[in-house]
């Protein structure tokens, strides 16, 4: 590997030096411009919008190396990819404007320069998590991600939910992430190498299997899991999702699982494919039994978080159980082990991306107006403030997956990748989680609608910016539920990673 | 059928279970006379004075993790001043932007006051939150 | 052409988000110009739809016959393995008939229901339902594929619904409009099912729903008749929902609860036709099994007497149009039962004309005599409302089947049609429901427009002091639509001119719509042989029957009004019978409804329901919610318990695995 080479690679990260290079403009602004913070949003937006660009470009790339040389590197540069830096930026965007409506943020605002340095910190890590194809960048990328929303989760300081918050979530993800640099150790150890394509020409040699494989390849799956929440890790997201301030909240149930999830997709496809057979299936090397462990892990994730949420009070806290529930929804999309089942997981995640951040963004605006979160206090919001409850009436109504909203789109797709495999059983549980979970989202609705306030509350209007941004989240919802065609299409030019 | 690493799980439940047992088995039997000396925390023979749980100042850990950073810098900027000069200008930038990193980040700090023993900001906290919430007006009408 | 189904939706969208706004500019709800602004939105978007089928009608005229079929792709909408179902809408000469009688109709009684529902607190909202009904009419009519018609299916089913219960507050008959519309819902629900099981049959048999592929593979030879029969029955039961025909009929009558626009365009001219409609676009699977093209004769024509025969004696003016529909409706399953596609299409354009102008006038009087339906309190009104009667004459005169007038010619074809290609009897009740039909009409006509005034008199004093005045001529926006449908009445039946008249030119109507029909047409190929002279000496019986009806009409009910009591009092178990008609709600009531409600009532509610289901619900319930409590305790807080659940998971997990090595 020469130099040259090295800088020629360089083509291949364009968007993640876009993000590196947005860093370093916020820091010199806010150093520059002191007192005067009002540009740094608009910095972060004009940022994202180029390195959307150069993601975009992404979608053409077909199999292609980081390294001119032929031989394998770290970085890849595919549509899979692209799809899901597309999601990341997407929700970035929508987070800055959350951000800029949040009296949380707007509190903490000596120190707005370091908020949007550390989100753009997590993009880079989530990037960076989406097309890396070696170990070392994996864990490094997952560090990346993770020391950035260690702060912002106790970044308004102001509440000591909110410290507990970042305290959890750094004893957790540290304890993780030790689990995870383990088992990496470990396939290290075996064969030398971390490359994960290298790993998988390795793997196809016979002498390779049984228990330290499993033992290596779960102690990594703990560190992924930790990211996308998957039971039994998931136990520091109700408390955390809870005491973080609420963009950042939001930006964790979308942008943060997103990246773990691709990460664990590339993870397991890429390591231990053999072939795909032409129907799409992909038929993975004898070593680990991936698709039994990901159902059960799958299942026991979406009736963990799906029973958990029947109780809560706290809308936060109910949104953070019904993340968990939908990270056991997606991961039952790839233990599918399909290009179906994939495109299933594309079109969830898009959608997802819009109902929950819609979910939040009202949430976050009631709490705004009422200063509570509690699901008690949302008695009879439905008469004053008809658009904000019929806004999160039709995104709690997608969340559940009923039509005409994107939500039923998206399980509808989920299902036939099911039924299609013959994981006919699985399917029905999914099915009957479906139905707990349409209990509680209900019950934020009857709440709303159906019981008179204890107190007679004034109407309240909402900003035009609001009214904006919830017009911008609320069209996707109607507009995947009943043409959808568009997104499919995508999602499936999207499936290809690189080497496939 | 177990397999080697499976007999080894056994065995190593087997040496757990075999400690906890034993353990349990010695509170079981053994004569139990605590005298004041005997409960006391063994520091070297020595008394001990004041609880061990004292607070360090945050600061040493500022500290400390500067240090660290550039000492870090060090060890990763000796093998390039090495070789640099084979990869000319290129080279070079690859080295400065590395170093104009590290000294941004200084920077920022030191413009935060987060090198200052006590941060300034803290003796004028009444002074600071009022012209904050004038910000946040100014902000709010601008947005 | 698309735009003919998205404007009536844009006339929905604006009117039922707005109108409420709309109507409330200005304070007082039933401001004049208010509604004039709903109500021309509401119309404009239909006449522009239909002005938009019209030139749509001249171009695909302007091309060869061979490639008068376009299929419009909007976009996918569905696409799972083989299953692919795309907005796409077909013209073709089937379609733009349709087309051109749900625009071209709907938009003159928009124009009418301005007038007709003016001052309505529910303005905006009938017009809005309006709009939606013909936006889904249209989806149905230019459907290509099957799901795209069932939309369009279910939408009219629905929007029937709304506004079958529009005045949802007033009382009808026994019940309420609620009631009504509920039970048309419900009836229409059973037809519907079986057009459902139809699709799905249609499905597994050629993996598609698409019309040109289906209608293809199935004129191909290999698929057994007892398939093609089974699916020709589910079709056809779900026709008989939507179209009124024995058994599924007995929600129609009731529909009259609706306002009167809404009886004209969519219990008359339009959504009842959508069930012929089908049967004619589907000609090649009916075709295929002919048993059940008898089924849908026989049905057809048992209808038609059946229907004609309660009209003889009902007393509501809107009653006895609904009957003469249903009859009429049968006319047209008898002519797709007998083959004769054109013709029966024919009819449902000529019913369309005269059944909406017959509704408009009956409208017409209703609004100018306070709402009051009885013809027994009617007569002398032509002298009131000239116009209006004389409109509703060349209806009369239409349906009863006088040439030259629209319906002679349609009538007269479907009955030349049963004769050659259905037989004798087909022919003679066929014949004789055409005889009752010109019978009762004109008992409607005498009865309303001539005779002796009968109103003012029997009523209380209390109900007519406030309306003290004299019936009158209704305004002008609600007779031009009259006199507009009065000509298409009278001249409608000119384009499809039988071949013995017009000579080399042939039946134009027909020509028109020989390719759609041509395949199931040489399927069947059963045109017996027939005459000329037979032709012309049938026509002439008919003619003559029909005349010789309304003069018996206007013998009893204007000379001497005592045959039609004496009548009555003589056979009165024969007037009661069809007084109740034919006691067949009260039959239904019997042998299904209340089976059902009590077995509902004692076992499903009781036992079933409350017990079992409800017990096994709760149970459920309160099992999920102690599996939830206990979950919910498993989240304590504490940061130390959590690493030692995942470090339990990590451990349960390899031990899984152990055991599974």
């Amino acid at each position: 590997m020469n130099f040259q080479s090295l800088i020629n690679s360089l083509q291949y990260i364009k968007p993640e030096i876009v993000i590196a290079v947005v860093i370093v403009l916020v820091v010199t602004t806010d150093l520059i411009m002191g007192k005067n913070k009002s540009l740094l949003p608009w910095i972060s937006i004009a940022g994202l919008i180029v390195a959307s660009f150069f993601v975009i470009e992404q979608f053409s790339f077909k199999a292609v190396s980081s390294n001119a040389n032929g031989s394998i590197g770290m970085i890849t540069a595919d549509p899979f990819g692209a799809f899901f830096k597309i999601i990341v930026i997407v929700s970035s965007i929508i987070i800055v404007f959350f951000s800029l409506s949040s009296n949380e943020i707007k509190e903490a605002f000596e120190r707005h320069g370091e908020y949007y340095t550390l989100i753009f910190g997590m993009i880079l890590g989530m990037f960076f998590m989406i097309s890396s194809a070696d170990l070392i960048l994996i864990y490094l990328s997952i560090e990346l991600l993770s020391l950035s929303s260690y702060i912002l989760a106790g970044f308004t300081k102001h509440s000591l939910r909110n410290s507990e918050a970042s305290l959890k979530y750094i004893i957790y993800g540290g304890a993780s992430s030790g689990i995870m640099l383990f088992g990496i150790s470990i396939i290290y150890g075996l064969t030398g190498t971390t490359n994960l394509y290298l790993l998988n020409s390795f793997f196809h040699l016979p002498q390779f299997g049984g228990f330290i494989f499993w033992l290596a390849c779960i102690l990594i799956f703990a560190g992924i899991g930790f990211k996308i929440s998957a039971a039994p890790f998931h136990f520091w997201t109700p408390d955390v999702y809870e005491g973080a301030p609420i963009t950042i909240t939001a930006y964790l149930s979308i942008a943060s699982k997103a990246a773990g999830f691709a990460l664990l997709i590339r993870f397991i496809k890429v390591t231990f494919i053999d072939s795909v057979d032409a129907s799409g299936y992909w038929q993975l090397l004898n070593l680990i039994d991936w698709k039994s462990f990901l159902i059960l892990i799958s299942i026991l994730t979406m009736t963990l978080g799906n029973f958990a949420a029947l109780w809560q009070s706290n809308m936060k806290r109910l949104l953070a159980y019904s993340s968990i529930a939908h990270a056991g929804y997606l991961l039952l999309g790839l233990a599918v082990l399909s290009d179906q089942g994939l495109i299933a997981i594309l079109i969830y995640f898009a959608i997802y991306a819009f109902m929950n951040l819609g979910a939040f963004f009202v949430v976050m605006i009631i709490a705004n107006k009422i200063g509570s979160e509690e699901i008690d206090d949302y008695k009879g919001l439905g008469y004053s403030m008809p658009f904000l409850s019929f806004s999160i009436a039709v995104f709690l109504i997608s969340l559940t997956g009923i039509p005409p909203t994107a939500g039923f789109i998206a399980k509808l797709y989920l299902f036939i990748a099911l039924v299609d495999a013959k994981m006919i059983a699985v399917a029905v549980i999914a099915l009957l989680n479906t139905v707990v979970s349409l209990y509680y989202y209900i019950k934020v609705l009857k709440n709303m609608y159906l019981v008179r306030p204890e107190k007679e509350m004034p109407a309240v209007l909402v900003s035009p910016a609001a009214f904006a941004m919830l017009i911008v989240l609320l069209v996707p919802i109607f507009l995947f539920g009943i043409y959808f065609t568009p997104l499919v299409n995508l999602a499936k030019s999207s499936i290809g990673l690189m080497g496939f | 059928m177990l397999t080697e690493f499976g007999k080894i799980f056994i065995f190593m439940l087997t040496a757990i279970l075999f400690t906890v047992v034993a353990i349990f088995v010695a509170r079981l039997i053994r004569p139990a006379r605590p005298t004041h000396e005997k409960l006391l925390t063994y520091e070297c023979g020595e008394d001990t004075i004041g609880s061990p749980w004292v607070k360090f100042n945050i600061r040493f850990y500022v500290v400390a993790l500067i240090f660290l950073i550039f000492d870090v810098e060090v060890v990763l900027l000796i093998p390039w001043a090495l070789v640099y000069q084979q990869f000319g200008v290129g080279g070079f930038l690859v080295g400065f932007i590395f170093l104009f990193l590290l000294g941004l980040g200084m920077a920022y700090e030191w413009r935060k006051g987060d090198l200052e023993w006590i941060r300034p900001e803290l003796k004028h906290s009444v002074l600071k939150k009022t012209k904050t919430e004038k910000q946040i007006l100014k902000e709010e009408t601008v947005a | 052409m698309y735009l003919t189904v998205l404007l009536p939706l844009l006339g929905f969208i604006i009117n039922g988000a707005f109108g409420s706004k709309i109507s409330a500019i200005g304070g007082s709800a039933s401001d004049r110009r208010n509604e004039k602004v709903i109500g021309i939105i509401g119309s404009g978007v239909i006449g522009l739809s239909f002005l938009i089928t019209i030139i749509a009608f001249f171009q695909t005229l302007a091309l060869p016959v061979e490639e008068r079929k376009t299929i419009i792709n909007l976009f996918t909408w569905l696409k799972v393995s083989s299953l692919d179902v795309g907005f796409a809408y077909q013209v073709d000469q089937l379609s733009l008939i349709m087309a051109l009688i749900v625009t071209g109709v709907g938009f003159i009684i928009h124009v009418y229901s301005i007038g007709y529902m003016h001052g309505d607190k529910g303005f905006w909202r009938f017009f809005a339902y309006m709009n939606l009904f013909i936006f889904a009419m249209m989806n149905l009519i230019l459907a290509d594929n099957f799901v795209l018609l069932f939309l369009g299916w279910e939408g009219v089913g629905l929007c029937s619904y709304l506004l079958i219960g529009f005045w949802y507050d007033k009382k009808f008959e026994k019940s309420t409009t609620s009631d009504a519309a509920k039970k048309a819902f419900v009836v229409n629900r059973i037809g519907d099912f079986g057009f459902l099981l139809g699709m799905f049959l249609i499905y597994l048999t050629f993996n598609s729903l698409n019309f040109n592929e289906v209608f293809t593979r199935a004129s191909a030879f290999g698929v057994p008749e007892t398939t093609f029969a089974f699916i020709a029955i589910f079709l056809f039961i779900g026709a008989t929902g939507k179209s009124a025909q024995i058994p599924l009929f007995v929600w129609l009558p009731d529909a009259m609860a609706g306002p009167t626009p809404v009886s004209a365009l969519i219990h008359a001219a339009t959504m009842v036709t959508a069930g012929v409609y089908m049967v004619a676009r589907c000609s090649i699977i009916f075709a295929s099994a002919p048993a059940i093209l008898t089924v849908v004769a026989v049905i057809g024509t048992l209808t038609a007497l059946f229907a004609a025969t309660i009209g003889i004696v009902q007393n509501d003016i809107k009653k006895v149009l609904a009957y003469s529909t249903i009859s009429q409706l049968g006319y047209m399953f008898l002519a797709m039962g007998v083959g004769a596609f054109s013709a029966g299409i024919f009819h449902v354009m000529t019913h369309a004309f005269f059944k909406a102008l017959l509704f408009l006038g009956a409208g017409s009087v209703i609004h100018s005599m306070h709402h009051e339906q009885d013809i027994q309190h009617y007569g002398g009104l032509r002298k009131h409302m000239p116009k209006t009667a004389g409109t509703f004459l060349i209806a009369a005169l239409a349906i009863s089947g006088i040439p030259p007038l629209s319906g002679f010619f349609s009538k007269d074809e479907i009955l030349w049609y049963s004769f050659a290609n259905g037989g004798f009897l087909f022919w003679l009740i066929g014949a004789l429901t055409a005889f009752i039909t010109a019978f009762y009409m004109f008992r409607l006509y005498f009865l309303t427009f001539e005779g002796k005034e009968r109103f003012g008199h029997e009523k209380p004093a209390s109900t007519r002091s406030n309306r003290g005045e004299h019936p009158h001529e209704s305004p002008n926006v609600m007779v031009i639509p009259l006199i507009i449908l009065a000509v298409l009445s009278a001249i409608g039946g000119f384009i499809g001119i039988p071949e013995i008249f017009s000579g080399e030119h042939g039946n134009i109507f027909h020509g028109w719509l020989e390719p759609v029909f041509k395949n199931a047409e040489r399927k069947l190929a059963i045109y017996g042989l027939h005459t000329h002279f037979q032709e012309i000496l049938l026509m002439t019986i008919s003619v003559a029957g029909a005349a010789g009806s309304i003069f018996f009409a206007r013998y009893i009910y204007l000379r001497k009004p005592s045959i039609a009591s004496g009548t009555a009092k003589k056979f009165k178990s024969i007037y009661n019978l069809l007084w109740n008609k034919y006691f067949v709600d009260e039959l239904y009531d019997a042998t299904v409804i209340n089976p059902i409600v009590k077995t509902s009532d004692s076992f499903l509610w009781r036992i079933a329901d409350n017990k079992i289901i409800d017990g096994l619900v709760n149970g459920i319930a309160s099992l999920i919610e102690s599996a939830s409590v206990v979950i919910r305790k498993m989240q304590t807080g504490v940061a130390q318990f959590y690493a030692v659940i995942m470090m339990v998971g990590i451990a349960a997990a390899l031990f899984w695995i152990v055991l599974s090595l």
